[in-house]
């Protein structure tokens, strides 16, 4: 009786999905764009059990053409007729190109179709082998995805540098990063009707979450490339544990640390504030064993801090941009505003911040005439009612604060940073500027202060 | 303690235990607590220079942050060197500093503290008495280092002159290590080294 029902259902349901063909009701479809060379973009819900033929058989009438004059194209490769859909790394809301073969476009061309075929073939036979290898040695694209807002494993995608189409395919598979990150590197074929360049194209590959349902064309992840599979077991060059997934610096000797270390080290350096602000990358730091060249240029890779150290990082770059060209940072407690000044004109007002008005030179309270010892400026503040002077005075948290830290620091000479010697030598490097000084004598620091008083 | 940092410590020690330089007794490390913060090191006297034939004890703190960031190291036997202060014993040497890299070890701080004490940076002093006494009268120098090896890392050659002086001071009320640094910064002119410490 129940087998009976079942057959009864399967036949119902075969005839329901011939009837809706085009929009066929399946349990488990896979909903995928389909954007067209003339513009217009289908949705489909796909059986991924299905083939490519049969996606042509539905696509073709959309497009008024013959299933045989139509090219399905993804990730830059044309997909042949016999290749199962679920077997294409599709996920769910990801576009495929459909391209209509014009008429002047198949005939001239018909020997190199074949060849475009064979070339399909043999390409796909490639990418077979080197899905091989991927799986064997696990080797595969770390990206930092700005929707998931964490790292994530990534795909590679291509489209034309020129119409930004999806609708092209590339005559090599890139063999090396340079190949994926630099322009101009890969030729390919645009197929886009419109497409300002021709059918000549230079492939730009991006890359999207695999995490993540696809939100569309433009959502992208950026390509963490230093990040790699550890398939050749190299130790963690601090603690010398060898991890899955490794931090490759950019130098050449290729140095490798585990993530947890690479992050010890990030954050290590920014509290420290030891990053360097280079003119052509940004706020970056270079390999820990010290290599010259090394410098990482994706600033995305602090991504892997937390969000906190990731505002730090920030913040920090901002700051150091700001001194970096001449600008200061608002002294106020709390504020820190980076502010452009004009170097004849020692009054700074933070105006875009608190409205502190300050002296450029002491960053001290604005005053008329030399630059004073650093209690001047909070004993000129008007005081304008009359308390109990003990009571106000141990009620007073800020001004305890500024004691403590009138006693235990020293100023940088140069940036004026409230600055705590707790232990070691006299020779004190300003974390924030960089200024190398003498506690001692509180000027830049000397051969003299290292003969005399280096240790006190 | 750290877990990269044990971590990491625990295994250069062994690296340094079973190196080649430990087989021919140049360096030596101890282990002082559990979590591998602080290490005792030694190294011997370079041969051919005033510390041949003494073994020079060395203070190790790693810090939390290591390897990220050097290794705290000082001599705790005291030596007459530049580069070493004849006070406390701290060490000038780059690497300790700025120009420390993830990639050095322990092995690779002793064997370079060695190389230090073979070959002295007068010009980037850590003490500025010794590094004048070793660019304007180097013979002074050298039999001061040997005598200083001797008196405290158990070298071989002793100066029967220097020590007759020492005796002397102690005689009239002064401690030994007193004498020593008194006479050793004064190039050994009796006179001075009085009007240094009772002046």
């Amino acid at each position: 009786m129940a087998e009976l029902l079942n057959i009864i259902l399967n036949i119902v349901r075969n005839a329901l999905r011939m009837l809706s063909l085009g929009r066929p009701a399946i349990d488990n479809s896979l909903n995928i764009n389909i954007k067209c060379s003339t513009g217009n973009t289908l949705s489909v819900g796909l059986d991924p059990e299905w083939d490519i033929g049969e996606v042509k058989n539905i696509i073709a009438p959309k497009l008024g053409a013959n299933p045989k004059e139509v090219k399905i194209i993804f990730a830059g490769k044309e997909l042949e007729d016999s290749i199962v859909i679920k077997d294409c790394d599709l996920g769910e809301q990801s576009t495929l190109h459909a391209v209509k073969l014009s008429k002047s476009f198949v005939k001239p061309s018909s020997g190199q179709l074949s060849s475009v075929i064979a070339e399909a073939i043999s390409d796909e036979d490639e990418i077979a082998v080197l899905q091989e290898t991927i799986d064997r040695a696990g080797s595969q694209f770390y990206v930092h995805c700005p929707v998931c807002n964490d790292l994530r494993l990534g795909k590679l995608r291509v489209r034309c540098s020129k119409c930004k189409s999806g609708a092209i395919t590339v005559d090599t598979d890139p063999k090396s990063w340079s190949d994926v990150l630099k322009s101009n590197k890969i030729s390919g074929h645009c197929e886009q009707d419109d497409c300002p360049d021709g059918a000549f194209a230079w492939a730009e590959f991006y890359f999207k979450c695999t995490e993540h349902i696809s939100q569309g064309e433009n959502d992208e992840a950026v390509p963490l490339y230093l990040l790699r599979n550890n398939f050749k077991n190299i130790p963690c060059l601090a603690c010398t544990e060898i991890k899955h997934v490794v931090f490759v610096f950019p130098c050449k000797e290729a140095h490798v640390t585990c993530l947890d270390c690479f992050r010890t080290f990030a954050v290590l350096r920014l509290r420290e504030r030891q990053f360097v602000l280079d003119d052509a990358i940004g706020y970056t730091i270079a390999c820990p064993a010290g290599c010259p060249d090394s410098f990482i240029d994706e600033c995305h890779h602090f991504k892997l801090l937390t969000n906190e150290q990731y505002e730090l990082y920030q913040r920090f770059a901002t700051e150091e941009c700001v001194l970096h060209a001449g600008g200061v940072l608002c002294p106020q407690p709390g504020c820190g505003e980076g502010i452009i000044v004009d170097s004849s004109c020692d009054k700074v007002a933070c105006s875009n911040g608190c409205g502190y008005v300050f002296c450029r030179k002491c960053l001290q309270g604005y005053h008329l005439g030399e630059c004073n010892s650093l209690d001047n400026a909070s004993l000129s503040d008007d005081i304008h009612h009359i308390t109990d002077p003990a009571r106000a005075a141990q009620a007073r948290w800020d001004e305890a604060t500024n004691v403590a830290i009138r006693v235990t620091t020293k100023p940088c000479p140069r940036c004026r940073t409230a600055t705590e010697r707790s232990g070691g030598c006299m020779h004190m490097i300003c974390t924030r500027c960089s200024f190398h000084w003498c506690w001692v004598c509180q000027i830049e620091w000397s051969r003299d202060c290292m003969g005399t008083h280096w240790f006190g | 303690m750290a877990n990269i940092a044990s971590q990491r410590i625990k295994r250069e020690f062994k690296e340094v235990i079973r190196s080649e330089e430990v087989a021919r007794c140049s360096i030596r490390v101890e282990l002082l607590d559990d979590n591998y913060s602080e290490l005792k090191g030694e190294i011997a006297g370079p041969p051919d220079t005033p510390y041949e034939g003494g073994k020079f004890q060395l203070e190790i703190k790693v810090p939390e942050t290591y390897p990220f960031n050097p290794p705290k190291v000082k001599f705790l036997t005291k030596v007459w060197h530049p580069n070493i202060s004849s006070v406390t014993g701290a060490i000038c040497l780059d690497i300790l500093k700025d120009q420390w890299a993830a990639a050095m070890t322990l092995r690779t701080v002793l064997l370079s503290l060695q190389a230090l004490m073979a070959s002295p940076e007068p010009d980037d002093p850590q003490d500025a008495v010794v590094a004048r006494q070793y660019k304007e009268f180097p013979e002074i120098f050298v039999s001061t280092a040997e005598h200083w090896t001797s008196t405290y890392a158990g070298g071989p050659r002793k100066k029967e002159e220097y020590s007759k002086m020492i005796e002397k001071l102690m005689g009239i009320g002064c401690d030994m290590d007193q004498a020593l640094v008194a006479l050793s910064s004064c190039n050994w002119d009796m006179n001075k080294a009085i009007e240094q410490i009772f002046g």
